[in-house]
C-alpha cells in the first residue's frame, strides 16, 4: 500500500492522464466491436441464428424474384440475401438478411430499403395505421457487409439475435 | 463530407468562412475547430470519438516527453509508448483485417473475426501526430500547452482526411498568429478552383474510362487499350490526388495557413527518385525524416542503406493499403530507387532527357498496375497484355472509341499534368493590358472553369477521392 501511494506521488499529471486516455481508447474500441462491428462469418451461419427468431406462423420466406420485385435488387449480386414477409396482405412486418460482397453495395441495398419502406408507407397509409408506425419504426442495422431490416413488433428480439449471431 | 459536394460547396464552406471571418480574432481557432469535428463527424459520427481521443492522447504525450527533457531514458520511454499506441490503433484499424485474412490463408483452418471499416484520414492525422511527438522529443519544438491550437493542428478541415501530412513544426507558428487577407482569400480560392477542376473534370472523365476497361475480361482487348487503362488510371489518381491537395491548400489559405506543396508536375520528372521528390511530397518527407533518417539513412555503408531504402519503401506501400500488392508496389519502388542509386544513377545522366522520361514514365505505369489491381495475379496478367501477352493483337475499336470519345480530356490531362497548361492561364490571364482588365479576365476564367466543373459534378455519377480509403 505504502509502495503504491509513493509511485502515484512520483507519477506526473500527463504521466497519470497517458495511461487513463490509453485505456478509455481500448475501452472505446472494444465497445465498438461489440456494438457496430462487421463479421467475416458466412452468410449461413449468421442466417440461421436469425432465422431461429422468426415466427413461421406469420411470416413466409420469399423468393430471388420477390426480393427483386420489392426491392429492385438482383439476389445473385450478393453474398446471400434472406427475405421473410408476412403472409397476411394486412400486415407490414418484413425480415431482411443481406451480406453484400462488397463495401461499395452496402449503401445500394440500404437506399432500396429505404424506398421500399417509404413504398409500403404510402400503401398502408389511411387505412392501416397501425402498420405505418410499425414500418416508421421499422431498424436498418448495418454491421460491417451484412444489413438487416426489421419491420416487426418485436425488433429488438430480431436485432439482438442478429448482433448476437455476428 | 467531401469538398466535391454540393453540401460542403453551398452550405458548410459559406457559412464556416461567414462566421471565421465575423468573429474576433482569438475565436477564429475555436471557429475552425468547431467547423473541423463537424466536417468529419459528418462522414464518420462514431470515429469522431477516436480522434478526438487520439487528439487528447498526444496532447497529453507532448506534454510527458517535454516535462522529462532532464531525464533522457524517461524521455525515451515515454516517446516509445506514444509512438507504440499511435501505431497500435492504425495497425488495429487498417491492418488488423489484413493480418486474420493471410493466418487464414496460409493454415488449414479458419478464424472467423469482427470487422470495423477504416476511420476516414486515419492515416493522415496519426502520421501528424506521431510528427508532434517525435519533433517535442528530439526538442525541434516546444509541446503545445494550448489544446485549442494542438486539437486544430490535428483536426483541420482542409487537410484532415486525405492531407497533405502537415509537420507540427512547420504550422506551429500559424496556429498562434496568422494572416487573413483578401489576397490571400482570392489565392486560396483559385488554389481551390484549379482542384476541383482536377478532381471534377479531368480525374473522374478518364476515371470512368478506367473503370470500363478494368471491368472489361483481361485478353479480350488490345495492348494498347492495356496501355490506355493503365495511362487513365496515371491521370486519374495524379488528378485527384493533387486537386484533393490543391482545395486543401486552397481551404488553407483562405483559413489563414500556409501549407506547403504536395505535388509539383510529378510525371515530368527525368528519373523514379525525382518522381518521388514530386508526388506526394508531404509523405515522402514525413518517411525521410521519422523513419530513414533514424535508420541511419545513407551514412553506414551501401549495404545499410539498400536495407533502409526498402523498408521505408515497404512501409510506404503498406502506408497505402492492408493488401500484398501495395506491399509489393513499395517493395518494387524501394528496388527500383536502389538501382538508379547504386546501378544506373549515373549512366542515366548521359541518357538524352527524352529517353530519361520514357524510363520514367514507363517504370510508373508499371507501378500503377500493380497499385490498382485487386490481386497479384491480375496484375500480372494486365501487365502481359501490355506487353502483349495475351492481348488481342496490337489496337482494336475500344482503343479508337475511348480515343475518339475522350481525346479532348487526354490533351487537358496531358497539359494539366506538366508546367504547360498552368503557363498557358497565365499567359491568358495576361492578355489584357489594364491591371483592372487582368483582374476581371482572371475572375471569369476561374469563375468560368468552377461553373463548367459544377455542371459536371451535377450531372454525371459521383465518384469519392481515391486517397480516402489510405
Amino acid at each position: 500500500m505504502m509502495k503504491i501511494k509513493m509511485i502515484a506521488k512520483q507519477l506526473t499529471k500527463p504521466e497519470v492522464l497517458k495511461y487513463i486516455i490509453a485505456g478509455i481508447i481500448l475501452i472505446y474500441i472494444v465497445i465498438l466491436l461489440i456494438f457496430t462491428s462487421g463479421s467475416t462469418k458466412s452468410f449461413s451461419e449468421v442466417r440461421k441464428k436469425v432465422e431461429k427468431a422468426i415466427s413461421q406462423e406469420e411470416l413466409q420466406q420469399e423468393s430471388g424474384q420477390k426480393f427483386k420485385r420489392y426491392y429492385g435488387l438482383n439476389s445473385a449480386d450478393y453474398e446471400g440475401v434472406m427475405l421473410y414477409s408476412a403472409k397476411s396482405s394486412m400486415s407490414a412486418e418484413e425480415i431482411l438478411l443481406v451480406k453484400t460482397k462488397t463495401d461499395e453495395q452496402v449503401k445500394e441495398v440500404e437506399r432500396a430499403i429505404e424506398k421500399r419502406l417509404e413504398k409500403r408507407m404510402l400503401d398502408f397509409e389511411g387505412y392501416a395505421p397501425e402498420q405505418v408506425r410499425m414500418l416508421e419504426q421499422a431498424q436498418i442495422s448495418v454491421r460491417g457487409k451484412f444489413v438487416l431490416c426489421v419491420v416487426s413488433p418485436e425488433v429488438s428480439v430480431y436485432v439482438t439475435a442478429f448482433s448476437k449471431a455476428l | 463530407m467531401l469538398f466535391s459536394s454540393i453540401h460542403f460547396l453551398f452550405v458548410f464552406l459559406p457559412i464556416t468562412m461567414l462566421v471565421y471571418y465575423l468573429v474576433p480574432y482569438k475565436l477564429k481557432n475555436f471557429v475552425m475547430l468547431i467547423a473541423s469535428l463537424l466536417f468529419y463527424a459528418w462522414g464518420e459520427p462514431v470515429y469522431v470519438i477516436l480522434m478526438i481521443l487520439s487528439i487528447l492522447f498526444n496532447y497529453v504525450m507532448g506534454k510527458d516527453i517535454s516535462e522529462r527533457q532532464d531525464n533522457l531514458d524517461k524521455k525515451k520511454q515515454s516517446l516509445i509508448f506514444a509512438v507504440v499506441v499511435n501505431l497500435l490503433i492504425l495497425g488495429f484499424f487498417k491492418y488488423y483485417g489484413f493480418l486474420m485474412d493471410t493466418i487464414n490463408a496460409i493454415f488449414p483452418f479458419k478464424i472467423t473475426y469482427r470487422q470495423l471499416p477504416l476511420p476516414v484520414g486515419i492515416s493522415f492525422y496519426t502520421f501528424q501526430a506521431l510528427s508532434y511527438v517525435v519533433d517535442v522529443y528530439k526538442g525541434e519544438v516546444k509541446s503545445q500547452k494550448n489544446l485549442l491550437q494542438f486539437a486544430l493542428y490535428i483536426a483541420m478541415f482542409p487537410q484532415l482526411i486525405a492531407g497533405p501530412i502537415v509537420r507540427y513544426i512547420d504550422i506551429e507558428a500559424q496556429l498562434a498568429k496568422r494572416q487573413i487577407h483578401i489576397t490571400k482569400i482570392g489565392q486560396g480560392a483559385m488554389y481551390f478552383i484549379r482542384g476541383f477542376a482536377k478532381k471534377i473534370l479531368i480525374a473522374d472523365t478518364l476515371g470512368s474510362v478506367f473503370v470500363e476497361i478494368l471491368d472489361m475480361k483481361l485478353g479480350t482487348y488490345s495492348i494498347l487499350t492495356a496501355w490506355l487503362g493503365c495511362i487513365s488510371y496515371a491521370f486519374q489518381i495524379y488528378f485527384d490526388f493533387s486537386g484533393y491537395s490543391d482545395m486543401a491548400i486552397g481551404l488553407g489559405k483562405m483559413f489563414g495557413f500556409e501549407f506547403k506543396q504536395n505535388f509539383h508536375y510529378p510525371y515530368i520528372s527525368l528519373s523514379v527518385s525525382e518522381f518521388w521528390r514530386r508526388w506526394h511530397i508531404s509523405l515522402s518527407t514525413w518517411f525521410r525524416e521519422y523513419v530513414y533518417i533514424p535508420l541511419g539513412g545513407n551514412r553506414d555503408g551501401n549495404g545499410k542503406t539498400v536495407r533502409n531504402l526498402l523498408i521505408v519503401w515497404m512501409l510506404t506501400g503498406l502506408w497505402h493499403g492492408a493488401a500484398w500488392n501495395f506491399l509489393i508496389w513499395g517493395f518494387y519502388y524501394g528496388v527500383i530507387l536502389v538501382l538508379e542509386k547504386f546501378i544506373w544513377g549515373r549512366a542515366m545522366e548521359r541518357w538524352m532527357p527524352i529517353v530519361r522520361r520514357i524510363y520514367t514514365l514507363a517504370v510508373i505505369l508499371f507501378g500503377w498496375v500493380l497499385f490498382f489491381s485487386p490481386s497479384l495475379g491480375y496484375a500480372v496478367r494486365y501487365m502481359g497484355s501490355m506487353l502483349g501477352i495475351g492481348a488481342e493483337g496490337l489496337i482494336d475499336k475500344q482503343t479508337m472509341f475511348y480515343v475518339t470519345s475522350n481525346w479532348l480530356w487526354y490533351v487537358v490531362a496531358f497539359l494539366g499534368a506538366s508546367p504547360i497548361g498552368y503557363t498557358l492561364i497565365k499567359q491568358v490571364q495576361k492578355v489584357p493590358t489594364s491591371r483592372l482588365g487582368r483582374q476581371i479576365l482572371s475572375v471569369g476564367l476561374y469563375m468560368g472553369i468552377f461553373f463548367i466543373a459544377l455542371a459536371f459534378l451535377v450531372t454525371e455519377s459521383f465518384q469519392p477521392f481515391l486517397y480516402f480509403r489510405f
